[in-house]
């Protein structure tokens, strides 16, 4: 494999620019250098799947030890898959992918023809044929042919020299294989350029506008199914179904019936929603010796949201919806269907959080000075996630030709024979020799029985040569 | 639930889990031995074992009406079923029937923790309620059976690798590594030496041939082994089974994942675990167009894309939470 760095060495450049530009060369069209970035890669990858990922700073203070906590917060290992080193090593491999595929894979791939000691090369092999030259020469050549090898001749140095082929084209399976990545990573970097996602929750009854397409989608109604499963540990609730009936208006500003469920994203003029979630919206209302405080809140409270407590530092925060409560116990049942819901609230003062209560629905709880919490009906909400991702038909097209490329690479077997006839007069000796791009041992076998093959027609009747194996790919 | 059903269920696993531990003690005996009896005897046993596995998860798909691969009993079970036939598919090309003990036994094992995960006949939660699991969860599964044949192979490789290296010598890397010199009972035919007068690849394992001329019985029993070069390209074809089985397996993945959360990659542990191994495999197959990497060093990466493998597989589910974490 003849790199032009090489060269560069013999006759040293004295141009520092261009030595420069020569050892990058070098150093981004070694094979090794790409597997180390691909170990690099990896790593960072394993990272992210041990440490969790996006979550608040506090969280890692709470879970890790102070000085892991420290290192996942100043290395960005807490959102690692969009930290400027993960994004780096990947241009790095593109670019490493880039100089290697015209620098070596390109110009290795396509061997020119040329003589070659064919005693050195370790699987070669010599078969004694008799006959007139041109004869024998014709009789090698349609044997190849015959077989599927592309022949081709050439006098080198004064003698003739025969090439035989097979799958020369799938030498082109690497280039194949790196262009679908490169595209692949296209298709990825054009989201980040181009395409948006976010998420969004509707109550039953209720509308909501997505700010980046200015699609209205109204929730007409949200049902769910959740069925108790025997199962040799016990019981236990396994979801089943999840589908709102939504009515939306997008670009044409006509109102459209539709249904969303789990693997059946709606698309709205290109973007994408989803049905990700679902939960139940809490009517809470707050009281001052019987009176109503003006903070209660107004409309139903999704788990998450919050109010504070009057003009106090103190504030509620709704943190769980209870669907059937262990009378015995007070605590939640195993069942998460609303028979005898109730809801969980966290009190916070300030940051701080305080304590934390569970008011049956319909009921109401005192949380002192004078402050009374009622939770009433509960409204069922859907949580949808939408997408707008312009780059999803090029990944898919470079998905596929990648992996057409990883096919024609791995299960097409390039190989050449360099042939040579020498001798003299009706007795001549066919030396062949094999090479192929992923060694001698993986053509062995193959070798050894289109030589014998060769000399069977050869020793054999002339016409009984249709009776020699035939040769296919490794 | 049909008893009927349910028994046949029960009679078909327990046909499974013992065709692969006698299979197994089997084939170590024809490992030692060479007796081709006992390979006679193995091979219908894997064959059997195999075959009971794909009619438990048909009888119990049958049964529930739910596609049997949304846990991991399911999948353990498609593992080691997917393992069995991959490797019997190559033993027939290959004549591979002395690692038959290693996949054997590491089926039978998956399987028996199959069972612990066995937790009786669930349907499936919404997400998974999709006609992409059944694209996309076999594919992935015959990858990592692949990549679990390939580990197998490796050893073997390393194996006989670190006896050459004990008997003094250093075992040949690269292409120029073939056949080894066919002394003591061979394995197979197959590995047989070329004939004559084709150019001879010399020997990657001179010392143990040497040893194995002596009447030395571990130089014996290990020249009779396929040649290192012919372990390393098992190996490789092996993974180049895999290796497109895992990319088809992440695609069909990520277009599900795209219609069940909204997005074809989310970083979720179990695609990040899977990306990590494929990237191993990748730099597997890079590696391997090396000459100088052909060998001791590429068979390390299959050990350690497979021990990759089953942390994606296992580890993420078990131990790490997350969209993929069907842990039932
Ligand atoms: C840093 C980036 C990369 C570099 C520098 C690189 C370089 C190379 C080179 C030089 C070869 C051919 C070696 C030879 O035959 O002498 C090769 C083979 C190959 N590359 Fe890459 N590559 C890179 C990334 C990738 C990626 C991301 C893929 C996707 C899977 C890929 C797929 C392949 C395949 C399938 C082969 C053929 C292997 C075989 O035939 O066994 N490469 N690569």
């Amino acid at each position: 494999m003849k790199i032009d760095v090489a060269d560069a060495h013999l006759h040293p450049r004295t141009n520092p620019l261009a030595e420069a530009y020569d050892e990058f060369i070098a150093l981004f069209a070694n094979v090794l250098f790409a597997v180390s970035l691909f170990a690099v890669w990896g790593l960072l990858t394993i990272i992210g799947v041990i440490v969790d990922q996006g979550k608040d700073p506090g969280f890692y203070w709470q879970n890790y030890t102070p000085p892991l906590a420290r290192l996942v917060l100043r290395l960005d290992l807490n959102n690692i898959y969009h930290s400027a080193g993960y994004v780096g090593i990947i241009g790095l491999i593109l670019l490493s992918l880039a100089v290697c595929t015209f620098k070596r894979v390109i110009p290795a791939r396509l061997p020119p023809l040329r003589a070659v000691k064919i005693d050195k090369i370790p699987l070669n092999a010599s078969v004694a044929v008799r006959g007139e030259e041109e004869a024998v020469r014709g009789r090698v050549n349609a044997f190849f042919t015959e077989r599927g090898w592309q022949v081709r001749s050439r006098e080198i140095g004064g003698s003739e020299w025969t090439f035989a082929d097979k799958h020369n084209w799938a030498r082109r399976g690497v280039l194949v294989a790196h262009v679908g990545f490169v595209i692949i990573a296209a298709g990825t970097s054009l989201y980040w350029a181009k395409g948006f996602s976010g998420t969004t929750a509707v109550i039953s009854g209720q509308s909501v506008v997505i700010p980046e397409t200015k699609a209205r989608i109204t929730l007409d109604r949200f049902g769910y199914r959740i069925d108790p499963v025997q199962t040799k540990s016990g019981t236990v609730y396994q979801p089943i179904d999840y589908v709102s009936d939504v009515t939306y208006t997008g670009a044409d500003d006509v109102a459209h019936k539709a249904i969303l469920r789990v693997n059946h994203p709606l698309d709205i003029d290109g973007t994408e929603y989803y049905q990700a979630s679902y939960g139940y919206a809490i009517d809470f209302s707050l009281t001052h010796n019987g009176t109503p405080v003006a903070t209660s809140p107004r409309g139903p409270l999704k788990e998450g949201d919050g109010f504070p407590i009057g003009t106090s530092n103190r504030s509620i925060q709704y943190a769980q919806f209870i669907g059937t409560v262990d009378r015995r116990t007070g605590q939640a049942a195993a069942d998460p269907r609303p028979n005898d819901p109730a809801v969980v609230i966290d009190a916070f003062e300030g940051d701080r959080e305080v304590g934390r209560a569970l008011i049956p629905l319909g009921g109401s709880i005192d949380i002192g000075g004078g402050y009374r919490l009622a939770a009433s009906r509960y409204t069922l909400y859907s949580g949808f996630q939408y997408r707008y991702d312009p780059g999803i038909p090029l990944v898919g097209i470079g998905a596929f030709v990648l992996l057409a490329g990883l096919c024609i690479s791995f299960y097409l077997l390039p190989a050449r024979l360099y042939v040579q006839i020498t001798g003299a007069n009706r007795n001549w000796n066919v030396g062949i020799a094999a090479t192929t791009v992923k060694g001698y041992t993986i053509y062995e076998e193959q070798f050894a029985a289109l030589v014998e093959a060769l000399r069977r027609s050869e020793d054999g009747p002339r016409g009984s040569r249709t009776a020699a194996p035939a040769f296919g790919t490794a | 639930m049909d008893p009927g059903k349910q028994a046949l269920d029960q009679v078909l696993l327990v046909t499974g889990i013992s065709a692969y531990v006698t299979g197994t003690l089997v084939l170590i005996g024809y490992f030692l031995s060479r007796s081709k009896l006992l390979k006679q005897i193995g091979i219908p046993l894997a064959a059997i074992g195999c075959l009971a596995q794909f009619a438990e998860l048909g009888a119990r798909w049958n049964m529930t009406g739910v596609w049997p691969l949304t846990n991991l009993y399911g999948s353990l079970s498609l593992f080691s079923a997917f393992g069995v036939l991959i490797f019997m598919i190559f033993a027939i090309k290959y004549d591979l029937w002395f690692i038959g003990f290693g996949v054997l036994g590491i089926a039978a094992i998956s399987l028996g923790y199959a069972t612990t995960w066995n937790e009786g006949y669930m349907p499936a939660v919404p997400a998974l309620q999709s006609y992409w699991i059944k694209v996309h969860v076999p594919l992935v599964i015959a990858a990592y059976a692949s990549f679990m044949v390939a580990f197998v192979v490796s050893l073997i490789y390393l194996l006989k690798a670190s006896f050459e290296k004990r008997l003094g010598g250093s075992a040949i890397r690269g292409s120029a590594a073939g056949a080894g010199a066919n002394i003591g009972v061979s394995m197979s035919a197959a590995y047989a030496a070329p004939p004559a007068n084709v150019g001879a690849i010399k020997s990657d394992t001179p010392r143990i041939d040497a040893a194995a001329a002596r009447g030395d019985f571990w130089g014996l029993w290990l020249a009779g082994l396929p040649s290192l070069g012919k372990l390393d390209i098992l190996t490789y074809r092996i993974v180049a089974v895999g290796l497109p089985l895992l990319t088809v397996g992440i695609i069909t993945g990520a277009w599900w994942a795209k219609e069940a959360w909204g997005a074809y990659w989310q970083w979720d542990p179990k695609e990040t675990a899977a990306l990590t191994s494929w990237i191993i495999y990748a730099a597997y197959m890079h590696l391997h167009t090396r000459s100088t990497w052909r060998g001791s060093r590429t068979a390390w990466v299959s050990v350690i894309g497979f021990i990759s493998i089953v942390f994606c597989y296992l580890g993420v589910n078990i131990f790490i939470s997350g969209l993929h974490s069907y842990k039932m």
